[in-house]
């Protein structure tokens, strides 16, 4: 089946393709999203972590490989507007340092872009959106950018008990820069605080797609199709242009989507898969491949936790799961004598039931029992994100398994090395300094064999040419000038603090681009 | 409409519930309930189901009358995109239903081999020391998948009927404080 001709074709609505499709769709652009998730209501995210499972993929076209695999099902998506449909919405900027680590240290790589490009884009997405926060507070380490455009969300006691532990550690804790509204903002509600944020916010207080770009898409007449499991992006005979997408509805049939741009918003491991999978005589290696690229350099965030107990009730329930506090003074990459990326600090998430039995593993039977009443009243946690570097070897591969349609499947490959292990340590050590320096009754590193990740990133670099990356700084690749890639499969490096705030301040720098250049772009 | 009365507004709205198969009519209950009325089981056996009560029960206490078995076969018994199991998130490839059959089947075997007997038959304290054993990854001749693993997801399944619910909260003092509650078809 093949449907009418549109200017654009968006494979994905989470952060970047929300932005892509709101900003086109506004400039006049006939646009179509597709996504494989089913397309929930405000009303359908209901409050409970066992619920919240829904917004996930169940198995899916992604298995998992190397020494360190990442956490797939929990980092990405099931729903239309993706995994910023279930996120923590904690919204730091990268720092200066993140676009040149290779000019400042000889390692990794440079972005082609530096931070200066990108702020002014921050400052859209604040306004765009609401972004609560104290810049001044952050004064210490904030490059240029406009104040947030609301203050600061409220203080819990699971937060504040940190500040102590922090102080004596010479570590500054200021207030978290938040995707939640902490007042009224345009036409959103203020958050109540009751930490259901990771299972999806029904109130519109979070601003996830379908309440930010997504919804200024619909109203802008963009048509977004739920269920929509998109399989290859189409080239002409020449292998030269886009045409449009491939793709398998609710109903399972083949459908085409003709597009005058093909903008692949999927997912970082998804995009890889989907230009393997794009391969035609002119593309043998797979579309924008030419130099082996495509898949490469996945890169995701380690994560050390520090867990606390008190002996005082600190309703550890209520707050939001974004933190409360955050801190980047373990930020410069050469924060530890033995180890090598930067580290942020995030402290104070909201934390329910399931969150209090993950805590101590260990425990079961009677033991688990009376803990749990314990963590019920005293429980927080403090989070330390670790870097990780830029390696070829970290990659999505095609395998020989097919999914429902027939396309192979893909393996992501992913292995922490030496300088991020040791990251990795040093920021559990840092942890648990800090927590000894609280009142907490008692502290302990949340480590286990395995080195818990989030966020991915990767798979397609931005670069100068296709002899070093993927795409340009906007996404466009730059083997076929009508196909762009859009999220964080185009960072070259991968910083440490949360990236969905750059997500969207990079996709709207893009899209806003594409806008611009539209006939140039689009032919 | 302020935090507090939307608050207000959901409390005394109902518990999640299941679609339970009882008679060939779909009816809703929840997992505590279906164990309480013996509704039957659509995958597991009665020899995985006794397993899976015993297992659930040393994990969490509670777990076998919250219903664990009714809950997991239910969840197993749905399309993977349904199913709202830990082991999703835990990145378990679907079919669910042929971990569990494996898990289970490993837990009896080793049991078995070790002990003589089902793990359901054994005493509570064997049936602690096995789990404890199997969490640190040291019974040996287990066959089937990472005993630690195993521990992993069928906890947290535990953890789920017992906690994870509006009850659960009560148990523990704390208030759900739903923006919306489960009372749709899981």
């Amino acid at each position: 089946m093949a449907h009418e001709k549109v200017d654009a074709v968006v494979v994905g609505s989470g952060a970047s393709g929300s932005v892509f499709a709101a900003v086109l769709a506004k400039a006049g652009k006939k646009v179509v999203v597709l996504d494989n998730g089913p397309g929930w209501r405000r009303t359908d995210l209901i409050s409970s972590d066992i619920w919240g499972r829904r917004l996930k993929p169940a198995g899916g076209p992604i298995v998992l490989g190397g020494k360190h695999p990442f956490a797939y099902a929990n980092q990405a998506a099931y729903a239309v507007g993706g995994a910023a449909l279930h996120y923590f919405a904690q919204f730091p900027r990268y720092l200066p340092t993140d676009f040149k680590m290779k000019s400042e240290h000889n390692r990794g790589r440079d972005w082609p872009i530096s931070y200066e490009d990108v702020a002014p884009f921050y400052d859209k997405v604040a306004d765009d959106i609401g972004v609560s926060g104290d810049a001044k507070a952050e004064e210490k380490w904030r490059p240029p950018g406009k104040p947030y455009p609301m203050p600061p969300m409220k203080i819990f006691p699971a937060g504040q008990v940190w500040l102590k532990g922090a102080e004596a550690n010479g570590i500054k804790l200021v207030p978290m820069a938040n995707g939640m509204n902490s007042v009224p903002y345009k036409d959103r509600v203020a958050c109540i605080y009751d930490g259901w944020c990771h299972v999806g916010c029904p109130i519109g207080a979070l601003a996830n797609p379908i309440v930010t770009y997504l919804g200024e898409a619909y109203k802008a007449h963009a048509q977004v199709r739920s269920l929509c499991n998109v399989t290859r992006v189409l080239t002409n005979p020449e292998g030269t242009r886009a045409i449009g997408v491939e793709y398998y509805g609710p109903g399972k049939e083949r459908e085409v989507q003709e597009a005058s741009v093909v903008v692949l918003a999927a997912w970082s491991a998804q995009n890889p898969r989907i230009l393997l999978n794009s391969a035609t005589d002119k593309h043998p290696k797979g579309l924008a491949n030419k130099n082996d690229l495509v898949g490469k350099f996945m890169m995701t965030h380690h994560i050390a936790g520090t867990w606390a107990i008190f002996d005082k009730d600190i309703t550890p329930h209520m707050g939001t799961v974004g933190a409360q506090f955050m801190s980047y003074d373990r930020y410069a990459k050469t924060s530890y004598p033995n180890a090598f990326g930067s580290s942020f600090i995030a402290v104070g998430t909201s934390h329910k039931t399931n969150d209090y039995a993950q805590s101590r593993g260990d425990l079961f039977g009677p033991e688990l029992a009376a803990y749990m009443k314990r963590a019920a009243r005293g429980l927080t946690h403090l989070t330390i994100f670790g870097e990780d570097l830029p390696n070829a070897e970290n990659r999505v591969e095609l395998i020989s398994d097919k999914d429902e349609y027939g396309l192979p499947m893909a393996r992501l490959i992913h292995s922490f090395d030496d300088d991020a292990v040791a990251l990795w340590n040093a920021n559990f050590e840092q942890g648990l300094k800090i927590a000894k320096a609280t009142d907490a009754k008692e502290s302990w590193p949340g480590k286990g064999p395995v080195i818990p990740t989030a966020h991915l990133h990767g798979g397609a670099i931005m670069g100068k040419d296709s002899s070093d990356s993927v795409t340009n700084s906007y996404g466009q690749t730059h083997e076929i000038p009508n196909l762009w890639m859009a999220g964080p499969c185009i960072f070259p490096t991968e910083g440490a603090s949360n990236p969905t705030y750059t997500i969207f301040a990079v996709a709207l720098r893009g899209a806003e681009h594409l806008a611009e250049h539209w006939g140039s772009v689009a032919g | 409409m302020t935090g507090m009365e939307r608050r207000a507004f959901m409390q005394g709205a109902g518990l999640g519930a299941l679609a339970f198969m009882v008679n060939g009519a779909e009816i809703m209950l929840t997992p505590r309930q279906a164990q309480a009325q013996a509704v039957p089981l659509r995958t597991l056996t009665a020899g995985q189901a006794a397993t899976l009560d015993a297992v659930g029960e040393t994990l969490v206490p509670g777990a076998k009358e919250a219903g664990i078995t009714n809950f997991v076969d239910q969840q197993i018994s749905v399309p993977p995109e349904e199913a709202l199991l830990q082991a999703r998130i835990l990145n378990v490839r679907p079919p669910f239903a042929n971990f569990y059959r494996a898990a289970l089947g490993a837990i009896d075997g080793a049991s078995t081999k070790t002990k003589g007997h089902k793990f359901a038959e054994l005493s509570p304290a064997e049936q602690h020391d096995f789990i404890n054993l199997m969490r640190q990854n040291k019974i040996e001749g287990w066959q089937g998948p990472p005993e630690p693993f195993v521990y992993t997801v069928l906890r947290g399944d535990a953890v789920d009927v017992v906690y994870a619910t509006v009850e659960g909260y009560d148990m523990l003092g704390i208030p759900y404080m739903p923006h919306v509650p489960p009372i749709k078809k899981w």
